[in-house]
């Protein structure tokens, strides 16, 4: 992992507009009444390059969890930097975790790993603003789009945390029918040169 | 401008045909832009679009580019799952059917939404068609419909959408709906650069058994094919060097089972090649 390009940011020194997309540390009402805080400390990536350089864990590199598609805002879309959570390392841990435990390579899709509070699908709503979230498409050869394969890697990611969520097999709200959704929950993380003053 | 003689004999040409070829009805809307000339048969008719509907979608996807709502170098991300409009329950497209298989492959990543108009109507994917209409929005795209002035056409859902369809919610054109529509394309509604891209797209259609069969070696024709169990539709624009462009929709339905559907449609574009042909242009008439 090239650590150096990592540059933890608190999320309010940012620039106006950029405060505007990401509201760091501002609470956000949940549809079960429960309340918590959207992240506020950012990893600052520099470049689409920089993002495929960086690796948060063996097998997985920090672009993977950040690919988004035009539903993003735009001024996060098509402008360098981007702000990552920091709480993408520990995704990125859980999914080696995951990996080495299913034995095959694992497939985030996009608008699977970090999505802002801006963004038009689920916006602040969805825990995937805290980048604490995955969307598994595929595993090795074997596309997660029906009741078996999603079934069985479910009880593989269930089983390595009490922590992880994953999201049962259907159509119905709450339940996924083409991939396998993970989740850490609402966890924050502060580097250890962040103050949380202020 | 033809003659009504002309016109009349493209009409029994054309009732000819579809008897010959046992269709159960034929509708055709024809619009000569070196004469002026239209010409309709059965063209208030309504039909299953099929296909032909992704080019309603091409229409609002290129609008809503104009509109600066989006970009089409933009990405989108690739599912298989969408939303019936009967009852928003989720639904696949069958990805054997389609012609697009690099398209399949980028599920889970994503696609620029350019790409993905392109292989809507080169490839006819069912798949990048529903794709584009889940992201622009059905009522965007009525609504565009009804801006460009087009009558005729009902953008009513996504395509595969067999539960719409069992409760009747199919997506339906007449032929003069279509003609309509296609040149809204041509007509100044979108910019001029997505003009020549929607029409490059059109260009570039991979299914050219229908419209283009019936035609000489030289004629080049923007189009799109539409076919179900029943319908067999060719839309296009037809341009030959030494004329003016000239746009037709030609509609068909058989009984499911019938043979020489698209031969009929390439018989019915080679009668109206052949009427438009043998007719003098419109100056040397006034």
């Amino acid at each position: 992992m090239r650590t150096e390009l990592l540059r933890p940011i608190d999320g309010l020194r940012l620039a106006e507009e950029c405060r505007a997309l990401l509201r760091p540390g501002e609470s956000e009402a949940g549809a079960d009444g429960t309340h918590h805080h959207l992240p506020r400390f950012f990893y600052e990536i520099g470049s689409w390059e920089e993002a495929h350089e960086i690796r948060l864990a063996p097998h997985f590199t920090l672009a993977e969890l950040m690919l988004v598609d035009c539903r993003e805002a735009r001024l996060l879309l098509s402008q360098f930097p981007h702000y990552v959570p920091c709480t993408v390392l520990l995704l990125a841990r859980f999914l080696e975790d995951f990996r080495r435990e299913v034995g095959a390579p694992v497939f985030i899709s996009a608008n699977g790993g970090y999505r802002s509070p801006a963004h038009q699908i689920g916006g602040a709503k969805s825990i995937h603003a805290w980048g604490t979230a995955a969307n598994i498409y595929r595993v090795g050869d074997t596309f997660l789009s029906d009741a078996k394969s999603i079934g069985r890697y479910r009880a593989v990611a269930a089983s390595l945390s009490p922590a992880v969520f994953v999201r049962p097999f259907g159509r119905e709200e709450g339940q996924t029918s083409d991939h396998l959704h993970i989740d850490l929950g609402y966890a924050s993380l502060t580097p250890r040169e962040c103050s949380e003053a202020g | 401008m033809l003659s009504v003689d002309a016109s009349n004999g493209l009409h029994e040409e054309l009732e000819s045909l579809a008897l010959r070829n046992k269709a159960r009805a034929i509708a055709v809307a024809l619009h000569d832009l070196e004469t002026g000339f239209r010409f309709s048969l059965r063209g208030d008719r309504w039909f299953h679009a099929a296909s032909t509907i992704k080019v309603a979608v091409l229409l609002s996807v290129f609008r809503a580019a104009d509109q600066g709502l989006f970009r089409l170098d933009d990405s989108l991300h690739v599912r298989n799952r969408f939303f019936s409009a009967a009852d928003r329950s989720p639904f696949r497209v069958s990805l054997d059917r389609d012609a697009t298989p690099e398209l399949h492959a980028s599920i889970g990543r994503t696609a620029k939404i350019s790409s993905l108009a392109h292989a809507m109507i080169c490839g006819s994917s069912n798949l990048a068609a529903n794709l584009l209409l889940d992201f622009v929005g059905v009522d965007y795209a009525r609504t565009v419909l009804r801006e460009a002035q087009v009558e005729g056409v009902e953008l009513r859902r996504g395509v595969e959408d067999h539960g719409a369809h069992e409760q009747g919610i199919n997506n339906e054109a007449t032929a003069d709906g279509l003609l309509s529509l296609l040149s809204a394309l041509r007509g100044e509604f979108l910019t001029a650069e997505s003009k020549r891209e929607v029409i490059r797209i059109l260009l570039e259609q991979r299914f050219n058994s229908m419209i283009p069969a019936g035609l000489p070696a030289h004629a080049t024709v923007a189009h799109k094919t539409g076919e179900i169990s029943t319908a067999c539709h060719d839309i296009g624009i037809v341009y030959l060097p030494e004329r003016e462009p000239y746009i037709a929709a030609i509609l068909t339905e058989f009984d499911p089972d019938t043979d020489g559907r698209r031969e009929t449609v390439a018989a019915i574009s080679g009668a109206i090649y052949r009427s438009l042909l043998s007719t003098k242009p419109k100056s040397n008439e006034d």
